[in-house]
């Protein structure tokens, strides 16, 4: 990769984990962006705050937990994460034992996040 | 100022989604099922008009549709109009 | 400006393949720069050489293709999306022991390192999705 201008980047992630390949999409690109040392950032809207749901347990189905995957973020250094607190809500998640550390935002915060930011990837 | 498109119908989570991140000064595209959030006298455009962001629609997309009753916001582009607006917004955000 | 895009929308399934590619020729036509286009998830299949369209539709491969001959822009497909979804070039072919490559000439099979190097580069990063 050529060393060109860091940019801020939000990950906007709104799919559930299981129902289609995108989380799986947004998880790689997360840590394909790290890899390269270019820092990103993650917010999880509407249904894919069901990404950050507990006790996950995807191998009965062959496929990676992606719950699992998410647990390690921090340690490639992604560390701001942001989700909608009214979708958490609506679904009665506890977001203190999901498997990652985040930041409950309103529609409102939302917005203000989103603009701070040069691009954003919407998965 | 975010540039949002939409391309799922109003029925959809991501239709809701975009609705509550929409503010005054941004903008949204209208495309693929997007298009029927702009029909007169719905509930979905009387909700995009509400939020004070301008509307458009893509205009290939709503003839295929048969969209042609559009609310009075709605004003209607091609695809360089497209391309002109992702010109003037520094970001997109692509909802579907 | 430098533009890039990204394409999660299968070419298969709604128009918005088919629409991300018109983008690209007018954002050229408009005398943009596309430092690459990025294929992601579904949007691999965009490199499809195999498919074969009815009659009477234009295949969804052809206009991706185009832009690349004329104008040298970067096609890239998610090598791990790509394999996924049987997209190979000669070089997984061989490696997967398949009889033939299945993507296009005018695709590139790349890691996600180039969607990153991507919108580092790119003044606008423009997503296609669904």
């Amino acid at each position: 990769m050529t060393a060109a201008t860091k940019k801020t980047v939000l990950l906007v992630l709104r799919h559930s984990p299981y129902g289609s390949g995108l989380a799986k999409a947004a998880l790689d690109a997360a840590l394909a962006s790290a890899a390269f040392d270019q820092s990103v950032d993650l917010l999880f809207m509407g249904d894919a705050v069901l990404q950050l749901q507990p006790d996950q347990d995807s191998h009965p189905l062959g496929m990676k937990t992606i719950g699992r995957q998410l647990a390690s973020l921090p340690l490639y250094d992604i560390n701001h994460v942001y989700v909608d607190a009214q979708a958490a809500a609506r679904y009665n998640m506890d977001l203190s034992k999901a498997p990652l550390q985040t930041r409950p935002l309103g529609g409102h915060d939302m917005h203000q996040l989103m603009v701070g930011y040069d691009h954003l990837l919407g998965f | 100022m975010i540039l949002h498109t939409l391309n799922a119908s109003p029925s959809s989570a991501a239709f809701t989604d975009c609705v509550s991140i929409m503010a005054k000064g941004d903008a949204l595209v209208l495309m693929g099922d997007g298009v029927y959030a702009a029909l007169a006298g719905t509930e979905a455009s009387k909700t995009l008009q509400e939020t004070d962001a301008s509307l458009y629609i893509m205009t290939a997309d709503a003839l295929a549709a048969g969209v042609t009753n559009l609310a009075a916001a709605v004003s209607r582009i091609n695809m360089e109009g497209l391309v002109t607006l992702t010109e003037t917004f520094p970001r997109q955000q692509a909802w579907y | 400006m430098i533009y890039s895009l990204l394409v999660l929308s299968s070419p298969f399934s709604g128009h918005s393949s088919r629409r991300a590619a018109q983008f690209a020729h007018c954002v050229t036509a408009r005398g943009h720069t596309i430092h690459r286009v990025f294929f992601l998830d579904a949007g691999t299949l965009a490199s499809a050489a195999n498919s074969v369209s009815a009659q009477d539709e234009e295949s969804p491969v052809t206009g991706w293709a185009e832009l690349a001959d004329q104008h040298g822009i970067e096609l890239a497909i998610c090598i791990t999306s790509a394999l996924k979804h049987g997209m190979l070039d000669q070089v997984e072919a061989d490696r997967h022991e398949r009889a033939s490559p299945t993507i296009d000439a005018a695709f590139t099979v790349s890691g996600l390192g180039q969607l990153v190097d991507a919108y580092a580069s790119s003044d606008r990063l423009i997503t296609f999705g669904g």
